[in-house]
């Protein structure tokens, strides 16, 4: 599987190109476009129960694509739905990263996808609800966010802060607790920030320039009401 | 060679460098693949070596030292290569060893007891909606006006009645006025105003309606022995409404959402809702619980009222002997010989009163009725 971002920036697409019979998986119509070669096969990653936890733990969606180069080589266009930057790590077999569960775009055929229950404290304040993928294996991964993505590099016991709603993917080496923003539970509130993630490295934290669920709260002011 | 370990230091990239961890006597060796065809190595002897548990779940091994480039922390996930390090760590390594395991267990007995917790709460707090339903029910019943249930109770009455032949007047008339009056004067604060009407039919049955309006088939009177036998059913229906038990009943089938917006106080939408309903309480059926309330307080009506109370006892006794013909009065109230006994016991353990007797000939009431009165075979 060789990537390449397209058009990077807010709007951008992954170019895939699979030799003959090699197969990617990929979120569930991300599929722009592709080679005539390439089948598009509906599969239930982990099996019926694991799909099923996928879907209703981590709102992830209940299908993954897999797209298959069975009638020999070809290439395919890639998009997820929202606009924001593109990454694609390279997974080597010890690495894990834990992803938020809208996440994902695409993997190699080695790319393993787990749900995973967080603690309760992660899971009520973290932001990225009680179930996230845990993504392990080797080969290709490409993640996409909303906004810009930006990488954090952690040393061995430095501490970052982030907003918990800004998060997109840290490696399993990486700790971290909710904190409250402020010393104060009003002025928390007040600052808009509520609850924040205190990581402790080594390791990386990718995080998204724009937060979701307030680019929600700020539109909705704009559509009409209907009767 | 598969890479099993990450090790971090300042000459590696922020993720980790991928690398091969091998345990030998005297300590580690680490051989990173990504440099040349052998890879470089790297020793770490026990000595130099700190141990502690780390990872977001508390599930890797981190091993610090420092070698000769510098600090170096490796993080161990593969059990095998963890047991194999216990195994053949030294002495000063095991307290360390032990910390980190009791801090994983703790971590993970934590997280397990939280989340058993949690659930265990909203699971208690489901049984108790559950359980408390029932009071639930009986506040929100207690809080819907007295009016709004007549005015239910009046159009499924009027509904009821559309094909229905009434007996205006005469002796059956008069006599369960009798009955009703008797009853009616032994209820304090009584809010309801009971209305009786006699219809015609061979139908065994009686009933009545949230608000007040009882119905009593003329097959029902000539069934009857006595006078007594009717005003037994009489006072068990009228305690039906008493006890607002075609209320709970509709107010539990509604669902708990309604009871709720019941009980928070938003009771003006539902007054739509349960007109349409109106329809069903003709063929409503009450609860086990409701009639055997129901038999109880309509016996201790008829002893207040000095109607002779063995009336009801005898007749409810007939019926559980002989469940036949048109007896619809048994399919809305299941008839068994524990109900009469339990009706037994329950009049042994009032006080005795003497009865006085109605004013009508029973006789001549049922003659009134017009053909013969259904002689018991």
């Amino acid at each position: 599987m060789k990537s390449e971002i397209l058009y990077p920036g807010a709007f951008p697409m992954v170019r895939v190109e699979l030799t003959a019979g090699e197969h990617i998986k990929a979120e569930s119509g991300a599929m722009v476009a592709c080679s005539p070669t390439i089948d598009i096969e509906s599969k239930m990653e982990g099996g019926f129960l694991g799909a099923l936890s996928r879907k209703f733990l981590t709102g992830e969606k209940f299908f993954f694509q897999t797209l298959r180069a069975s009638r020999g080589p070809g290439e395919a266009l890639l998009a997820p739905t929202v606009p924001g930057e593109i990454v694609i790590l390279e997974l080597d077999g010890v690495s894990e990263y834990m992803v938020q569960k809208d996440g994902f775009l695409a993997g190699a055929d080695g790319i393993v996808i787990e749900s995973k229950m967080q603690s309760l404290s992660r899971g009520l304040l973290g932001g990225e609800g009680f179930f996230i993928l845990k993504i392990s294996g080797k080969g290709t991964l490409v993640l996409n966010s909303f906004g810009a993505i930006h990488k954090i590099e952690l040393k061995p016991d430095q501490e970052y802060i982030v907003d918990n709603s800004h998060l997109v993917a840290w490696s399993s080496t990486t700790s971290y607790n909710i904190e409250k923003a402020t010393s104060g539970w009003i002025a928390s509130v007040t600052s808009g920030e509520g609850f924040v993630c205190r990581f402790r490295g080594p390791g990386l934290v990718y995080i998204q320039s724009r937060n979701p669920g307030s680019f929600g709260a700020w539109i909705r002011q704009f559509i009409p009401v209907s009767e | 060679m598969t890479s099993n370990a990450l090790c971090f230091g300042n000459d590696y990239p922020a993720s980790g460098a991928p690398c091969f961890v091998q345990v030998d006597e005297a300590g580690l060796t680490i051989t990173f693949e990504s440099e040349g065809p052998d890879g470089t190595r790297e020793a770490a002897p026990f000595d130099a070596l700190a141990v502690s548990a780390g990872g977001l779940d508390h599930d890797h091994l981190v091993v610090k030292w420092t070698g000769l480039q510098g600090e170096r922390t490796l993080y161990l996930k593969a059990p095998d290569v963890i047991g194999a390090f216990r195994q053949a760590a030294p002495d000063h390594l095991s307290l360390p060893f032990a910390q980190a395991a009791e801090l994983v267990r703790q971590v993970r007995y934590r997280r397990r007891l939280v989340w058993g917790l949690s659930l265990g709460m909203i699971l208690s707090t489901v049984l108790g909606l559950w359980f408390a339903s029932d009071l639930l029910v009986e506040i929100a019943v207690s809080r819907i006006p007295v009016e709004w249930e007549q005015k239910l109770g009046d159009s499924a009455y009027r509904d009821f009645l559309a094909n229905q032949e009434v007996i205006k007047e005469g002796l059956a008339v008069t006599a369960l006025g009798e009955m009703t009056q008797r009853l009616t004067e032994q209820i304090p604060n009584n809010p309801y105003k009971f209305e009786v009407t006699v219809v015609k039919s061979d139908v065994i049955n009686a009933f009545a309606l949230p608000g007040g309006h009882v119905v009593v088939f003329t097959g029902l009177m000539k069934k009857a022995d006595s006078g007594e036998e009717v005003a037994g059913v009489m006072s068990h229906e009228l305690n039906h409404v008493l006890q607002r038990h075609g209320l709970e009943r509709i107010v539990k089938s509604l669902g708990l959402l309604t009871v709720v917006t019941i009980v928070l106080g938003d009771q003006q939408g539902l007054v739509g809702m349960m007109k349409q309903l109106s329809v069903e309480l003709l063929t409503l059926k009450f609860g086990r619980e409701q009639e055997i309330e129901a038999d109880v307080t309509g016996l201790q009506l008829l002893q207040q009222a000095k109607i002779d109370p063995s009336g009801m006892i005898h007749f409810f006794e007939r019926l559980s002997e002989k469940d036949e013909g048109r007896m619809e009065w048994l399919s809305t109230h299941p008839m068994s010989t524990g109900r009469a006994e339990r009706l037994k016991a329950e009049l042994a353990a009032l006080p005795k009163k003497s009865p006085e007797p109605f004013t009508f000939d029973w006789k001549q009431v049922q003659a009134s009725l017009g053909s013969q009165p259904i002689v018991a075979p």
